[in-house]
């Protein structure tokens, strides 16, 4: 298949640089969710006389996606923020349509020389972990921060007033359409969080939609230099991306670090005051319910797209699994501790 | 040879996690043939315990649902609560075991959520019994990664 793309994204990429030539050598897939195929890449052409060699990140499309995401609000989140100077990649081109490689696709520059932990792997950061930490939370905060007018995503999906209900909503339908059996403990945490709002969000923010451990790049030394896999991003309250990036399933089994990465307390405390807001503890708590729900719908989705053979990529059948049962302990645990 | 099903597919798991997924390119390939020996783990327990899990669940299940119709006032759902308490499940096959499962699943988030409309004692109680449940069943069905 690698072959096959090779060529036409060769010829798209000399017609998009406006160069004669360009060499794509080395294209690979690697891991990168089940949401996009993502392969890596070099692409070495000359322009005005200079070579060029470009180290570069395609994603595209797969033939059935887990979550319907839109691509180009990905995009224009990775441009937004790689603009602000956050740590996010350069993107570089986004076709929509289908002609040039049979699916949309975008392409990023390839941050290189950097590791991303693998969910399953306990204490993956080691001694690298308080700075990560510092980085990971701060830079959630300051997410939270930027006003999406002024970055140009003021028009990305989602509600500007009781988005919590919006996001329920989504979720909601997300598991009518996939579930394969009734989800007692879903169901459940979707009439309690319907029951018990949250208060007013403090403003409206972009989220990430995905923000967590395993979804940014770090070097040797502890520096975050990618956060990655925007696919999921919309408008909404700050407190949604804080209550994801906490949930126990990326603690990599230390439940006394969120994220793998430091303390609570310090967690939430980095956040704050990056971000200038609170996190009132009764709110945040409802988007910890609400977090381990969105992951159940997802995982739901992810069992559906695998049992009906749409997309038999192996983390599918990994999330519909193990991921399914893990969100289900954790809401049955939380849920039932304060009576629901 | 006894078809030990959970010892194949624990080798096999094992042998492509520790000797075929090293030799392939790293990227994707290398990641889903790693993946793949991870749940060929998870196939393996599911092959010894499955069955004994799903049966022990829909034995709670029906017990639960039993002692629930006391506190259920609603006539509709007593009358699915009734016809369930006299159900067994058609064989010892997984598919069998999952129809019954899905059945008793679906009646009890009905009373559950008729029993959330309640705020008595006899509710609260009733609600707490449900948690219970739940709380088991969801500890029984977690899955194990190699190693953990």
């Amino acid at each position: 298949m690698n072959d096959d793309i090779a060529p036409r994204l060769a010829a798209y990429l000399a017609k998009t640089l406006g160069v004669s030539a360009v060499d794509v050598d080395g294209l690979t897939r690697i891991s990168g969710g089940a949401s996009r195929e993502t392969y890596r890449f070099a692409a070495r052409y000359y322009r005005d006389g200079r070579a060029y060699d470009r180290r570069l990140i395609l994603r595209r499309d797969p033939p059935a996606s887990l979550i319907d995401t839109e691509r180009s609000a990905e995009f224009r989140a990775y441009k937004a923020f790689h603009k602000l100077g956050m740590p996010v990649p350069e993107p570089i081109v986004l076709e929509l349509d289908n002609g040039p490689l049979d699916r949309p696709f975008f392409i990023m520059e390839e941050i290189q020389h950097c590791t991303v932990a693998s969910v399953i792997q306990p204490d993956p950061y080691g001694a690298l972990a308080p700075k990560i930490g510092h980085q990971f939370f701060s830079t959630l905060g300051r997410i939270a921060k930027a006003d999406p007018d002024k970055i140009g995503l003021s028009d990305l999906e989602g509600a500007r007033e009781n988005s919590w209900k919006h996001e329920v909503d989504r979720w909601e339908r997300e598991i009518d359409e996939d579930e394969r059996e009734p989800q007692p403990i879903a169901r459940a945490a979707i009439r309690w969080l319907k029951r018990n709002p949250p208060p007013p969000a403090q403003k409206v923010c972009v989220v990430h939609g995905d923000y967590r451990s395993g979804n940014f790049l770090y070097d040797a030394e502890g520096n975050i230099r990618a956060i990655l896999d925007w696919e999921m991003t919309h408008l909404g309250d700050p407190l949604e991306d804080l209550g994801w990036a906490i949930d126990p399933l990326w603690s990599h089994f230390n439940p006394e670090r969120p994220a793998g990465l430091v303390s609570r307390e310090h967690a939430i405390a980095f956040w704050e005051q990056a971000s200038g807001l609170k996190a009132e503890p009764r709110a945040l708590f409802w988007w910890e319910i609400f977090a381990s729900l969105k992951g159940l719908a997802i995982w739901i989705s992810a069992a559906r797209e695998y049992g009906d053979g749409r997309n038999a990529d192996p983390v599918n059948l990994f999330s519909g699994w193990y991921c399914l049962a893990f969100h289900n302990k954790v809401l049955a645990d939380r849920l039932s501790a304060v009576g629901a | 040879m006894k078809p030990e099903v959970d010892k194949i597919l624990e080798t096999t798991a094992i042998q492509l996690l520790t000797q075929i997924a090293p030799e392939l390119p790293a990227g994707y390939t290398q990641g889903s043939a790693g993946l793949i020996g991870i749940l060929l783990g998870f196939c393996a327990n599911e092959y010894e315990n499955g069955a004994e899990l799903r049966a022990s669940e829909n034995a709670e299940l029906r017990n639960l649902l039993a002692e629930l119709e006391a506190a259920v006032e609603d006539v509709r759902l007593c009358v699915k609560l009734g016809a369930v308490m006299g159900e067994r499940d058609a064989s010892l096959k997984i598919s069998d075991l999952n129809y019954s499962n899905a059945q008793l699943k679906k009646l009890l988030i009905d009373v559950q959520t008729y029993l959330e409309t309640r705020n008595d004692d006899q509710a609260k109680l009733a609600r707490r019994e449900i948690w219970a449940v739940l709380k088991a069943s969801a500890k029984a069905r977690l899955v194990k990664l190699p190693g953990m």
